[in-house]
């Protein structure tokens, strides 16, 4: 126990001194200070003063030419509440004409209304987000709406009254509202699943350094096999957790700090983790961690190389990334509690992402969160006792890494052997 | 203090890596664990060690199996091996206390030994930034951090230059006097025959050869004369003519000059040979019997076989 903390200090103070892990931390912090604040800062300047900068003269032309309603009174009020800022000219200018002046700049786009249904919409560039055309449509649909209803015999009034009804629709739900923890849980997801991988492969680089170097020669012969990979897992697992809860509290630091209505809903929305739901994260990023840096660090151990490391850990990764694959898939189809998910909460490697989603999306019963993280914590139990089994074996043998089956019968042996040994100390 | 290796065996899958294998290594003098790469050597420091278990035999502190948490063993493999990317000040400590001491105790031991090694400069620079030389000071300082009663030393002076070469011999014969129990594993037989007192050789797994030194050397037939004089012209028809059918070759010898090296039948007739020559008055600087050099004890045991 005491060489596991020794170990564990060791690799904690080590990992947590580094220059990559201090910069990617910082880059972190600040990526998510920029992300709450940011959008605050541009908002504000882009409705306080955006037009100003515009004389009469310099004022954009927007050109207009109405060949379908009698009056231009109320096309030219409708443009000017949509484009303030932007001189509405009426003209009788063709179509030919129109896109010539569009093309030298001296309008900003014209639109040519041939028919009340049917309009020309004369741009330069024509933007993939402008969103121009979409609220083009809705003003001349408008017009339209109002003229055929005010031809009908109603009022002015009564007509804009009617095609500006909008129904309000308020949502009850009974459950956990999906659609409001969609992206929160999207983007705790994918720090769940950067953090297992990311720290995951820092163990098994970590464990070939310690083989490369030969430090583990020395080592070795000072600290029992299984005490060095617990220390060391249990160690980095730790300067990672001191780096999630690092960025995780700047996040909420800095979303409490930015006025809420600085920031556009969407943006909000995003940022909308619930405390509980942070907790969950953390517990399944240990759970999920150890289940997978016991593997990837005991397969590590069977590196001489670092170039041989890939090779070796590929199948956990390609695992890990099933396993997200899949939970992805499942909350963008928003059925979170099908079969399959159900099925995925239980098995060790998908359990960690699969059942945080389903907690998170959806009403999950306590006994199914409970037997979740009861295999989950089973399988840590059995993944670190193999992982120490073969660590043993691993950590002193130099040379091509051996095949599975190789494996399996070293440690049949080695298993045979520690009996023996017990049974003699014995008697 | 005694450390005594009984009775090992170990095998690895179906390959017999240690057969039988008894050493005993007293306080107070080195024992030579010789052997060809690939005999058997570092299995046995990992057994003694507690890397590995053997299958048989056990390892013996005092007549008692050796209990390695308050037995404390200072090893240094052949393949050196420390973090290079750290301070050298945080893993020497680091070692020393996986080894049992206090954080205190560790920076204490840490700045005395980087002292001895004359070191203390580099303490907080990352030990890839040494030469090699001095990395090997830092590792050895790594070994004897913990004051070991038990110094195990894998070829420990590779790569150093005559100048830490000597600093590590005082080293070496400080521990070996302050009585601790010191295996020394080289092939550098110079070194060997230096600093140890008795030798074991392993040969495919088994011992083949151990006792003191000069018990081997003596062991051998003493009937190779040296003879140093400045009249070795006529010296050399002398010896034959005067020991006729008891002299088996009379050749000068090809490593030095004056000098006759004389083979005779049998040891007992050595002192005729040293009779004869002081009768007639040769003017001898040097007169010795060759004893046979590691060097020769060592391949002569391990040519034959892998």
């Amino acid at each position: 126990m005491k060489h596991i903390l020794q170990v564990l200090r060791f690799e904690y103070i080590g990992c947590v001194k580094t220059k990559s892990f201090i910069i990617s931390t910082a880059i972190f912090m600040v990526l998510i200070v920029l992300m709450a604040f940011l959008p605050g800062l541009l908002f504000s300047t882009q409705s306080g003063n955006g037009d100003v900068h515009f004389t009469d003269k310099e004022k954009p032309v927007i050109a207009v030419c109405n060949k379908a309603h009698d009056s231009h009174e109320m096309l030219t009020a409708e443009l000017t509440m949509a484009y303030a800022g932007y001189d509405i000219r009426m003209t009788d200018e063709n179509l030919s004409e129109l896109t010539a002046k569009v093309g030298t700049g001296e309008y900003r786009f014209a639109l040519l209304l041939k028919e009340p249904l049917s309009c020309t919409y004369i741009t330069k560039n024509n933007e993939v987000f402008s969103g121009a055309t979409v609220q083009l449509k809705e003003i001349l649909t408008k017009l339209y709406q109002t003229t055929q209803l005010q031809k009908a015999g109603l009022s002015l009034d009564a007509s804009l009254e009617v095609v500006n009804a909008e129904v309000k629709l308020d949502t009850v739900t009974s459950g956990t509202d999906q659609a409001q923890n969609y992206w929160s849980t999207y983007i705790l997801m994918m720090l769940l699943y950067i953090a297992i991988v990311m720290y995951g492969q820092m163990v098994s680089q970590s464990v070939v350094a310690e083989k490369n170097t030969r430090a583990m020669e020395m080592l070795i012969t000072c600290a029992k096999p299984s005490h060095l990979m617990f220390g060391k897992v249990i160690g980095s697992g730790l300067a990672g957790l001191t780096q999630m809860v690092l960025i995780v509290s700047t996040a909420l630091v800095s979303v409490n700090a930015v006025s809420k209505d600085s920031l556009p809903p969407e943006i909000m929305g995003l940022l909308n983790f619930s405390v509980d739901m942070v907790l969950y994260a953390l517990l399944f990023f240990v759970l999920g961690y150890f289940i997978y840096s016991f593997l990837l660090g005991a397969l590590a151990s069977m590196a001489s190389r670092s170039e041989d490391l890939n090779t070796l850990i590929s199948p956990v990764m390609i695992l890990v990334v099933a396993a997200f694959m899949v939970v992805v898939f499942s909350i963008t189809s928003g059925d979170v509690n099908s079969t399959l998910m159900v099925v995925c909460s239980y098995i060790p490697f998908t359990a960690p992402l699969a059942i945080f989603a389903r907690i998170a999306m959806s009403d999950v019963a306590v006994w199914e969160i409970l037997l979740s993280v009861g295999v989950q914590l089973v399988s840590v139990y059995l993944f670190g006792k193999l992982a120490a089994a073969i660590y043993r074996i691993g950590v002193l043998m130099y040379g091509n890494p051996p095949k599975p089956t190789e494996i399996i019968k070293m440690l049949q042996e080695q298993h045979k052997a520690n009996k023996l040994t017990k049974q003699s100390s014995r008697s | 203090m005694e450390l005594q290796i009984r009775d090992i065996e170990k095998h690895f899958g179906e390959k017999e890596v240690l057969k039988q294998v008894s050493l005993t290594a007293a306080s107070g003098a080195a024992l030579g664990l010789l052997g060809r790469n690939g005999a058997g050597k570092t299995t046995t420091i990992r057994i003694v060690m507690g890397v590995f278990f053997p299958d048989k035999g056990e390892v013996l502190w005092n007549g008692k199996p050796l209990d390695r948490k308050h037995i404390r063993i200072g090893y240094m493999p052949e393949e050196r091996g420390l973090y290079p990317k750290k301070r050298i000040s945080d893993q020497l400590i680091y070692l020393a206390m996986l080894r049992g001491m206090n954080h205190a105790e560790a920076a204490k031991a840490c700045d005395r030994w980087l002292e001895r090694m004359n070191m203390s400069e580099y303490k907080l620079k990352k030990l890839e930034t040494l030469s090699k030389g001095n990395q090997q000071k830092i590792q050895l300082a790594a070994t004897l951090m913990c004051d070991p009663q038990i110094v195990i030393l894998d070829e420990p002076f590779s790569g150093l230059d005559p100048v830490n070469a000597m600093l590590l011999k005082d080293v070496i014969k400080e521990m070996i006097a302050g009585g601790a129990v010191v295996l020394f594993s080289s092939h550098q037989m110079n070194y060997i025959e230096e600093f140890c007192d008795s030798i074991a050789i392993l040969n495919g797994g088994k011992i083949i050869l151990d006792g003191r030194i000069t018990d081997i050397k003596h062991s051998y037939p003493r009937n190779k004369i040296a003879v140093t004089s400045s009249q070795v012209e006529q010296i050399a028809p002398f010896v034959i003519q005067h020991m006729g059918e008891e002299i088996v070759s009379v050749e000068p010898d090809t490593t030095a000059d004056h000098t006759l090296m004389i083979r005779l039948k049998s040891a007992d007739s050595k002192q005729k040979l040293l009779q004869g020559l002081s009768d007639k008055g040769f003017d001898v600087d040097m007169f010795r019997v060759c004893e046979p050099s590691m060097n020769d004890i060592f391949v002569e045991y391990t040519e034959a076989s892998v």
